[in-house]
């Protein structure tokens, strides 16, 4: 997998690429980035061709660690298959989810600076 | 007519992509040749799935062993349904869990659950010292 990082401000834009399995999610495990308490995250899943539920229990987990804090993690551009992992373990539920990067980012800013 | 395909690979995650990739293959296969391509490709999704979480469950429940385990993927093609069996060496284990709490934020314990979501019917049964665990979805 390929992760690509990159800021807008205070929002880190952690862009991913591949397949996010067992074999690759202990990388996105260790992200400082995406397990950084104090970092909102938007995470661009447009270039993620698969995802299973070690992927999921990834991002699941690096979401717990920011729980209850004033930051987050967003999803954006999810295909077809990756929004269907979501939607039948209910995790839709937990994340924040957008269609466009920017536009998360601008909600992302305005979290932040609402200290929501 | 049935039509069986048998492939044993080396237990090592690094194998998991390589099945994963070989039912999606067989499942789009088979889909395709009686639907369009959206169908087979919803179809070859569900398959790709079920092998990724049950090839990996496999891998992650080897223990320590001097060689990796081989683990054995059939896919049965029946007229009216596709069937993939996943057979390992491995201790017994249990089909019947409990949904994960996601209002607890769980990281594991969505295998089983992606899979009798995406297949008609999940089988377990033990026969001579391995594991069988049989995943159907009808065509």
């Amino acid at each position: 997998m390929i992760i690509t990082e990159t800021s807008n401000g205070s929002i880190a834009i952690v862009a991913l690429e591949g397949t996010l399995d067992a074999l690759s999610a202990p990388e996105l495990r260790n992200n400082r980035m995406v397990i950084d308490p104090d970092k909102m995250v938007v995470i661009d899943l447009e270039k993620v061709d698969f995802i299973d539920s070690s992927g999921l229990g990834a991002l699941v987990g690096a979401l717990r660690q920011k729980h209850h804090k004033t930051c987050g993690i967003i999803l954006t551009c999810m295909n077809g298959h990756v929004r269907k992992v979501f939607e039948i373990t209910n995790a839709q539920k937990l994340f924040h989810i957008f269609d466009d990067t920017m536009a998360a980012v601008e909600y992302a800013a305005n979290q932040q600076g609402t200290g929501k | 007519m049935n039509r069986t395909i048998s492939v044993a690979l080396p237990g090592e995650r690094m194998f998991t992509r390589l099945a994963t990739q070989i039912a999606a293959s067989v499942a789009a296969l088979v889909k395709g040749e009686r639907e369009n391509c959206t169908a087979a490709d919803e179809f070859a999704h569900a398959f790709e799935l079920a092998v990724s979480e049950a090839f990996t469950n496999s891998v992650t429940h080897a223990g320590q062993r001097s060689a990796p385990p081989s683990v054995t993927v059939i896919f049965l093609a029946e007229p009216k349904q596709l069937t993939v069996s996943i057979c390992d060496t491995n201790a017994p284990f249990s089909i019947d869990t409990k949904a994960p709490d996601i209002e607890s934020y769980p990281e594991n314990g969505y295998g089983l659950l992606i899979i009798r979501k995406v297949m008609d019917k999940v089988t377990y049964r033990r026969e001579s010292d391995m594991n069988i665990i049989s995943m159907s979805k009808m065509l």
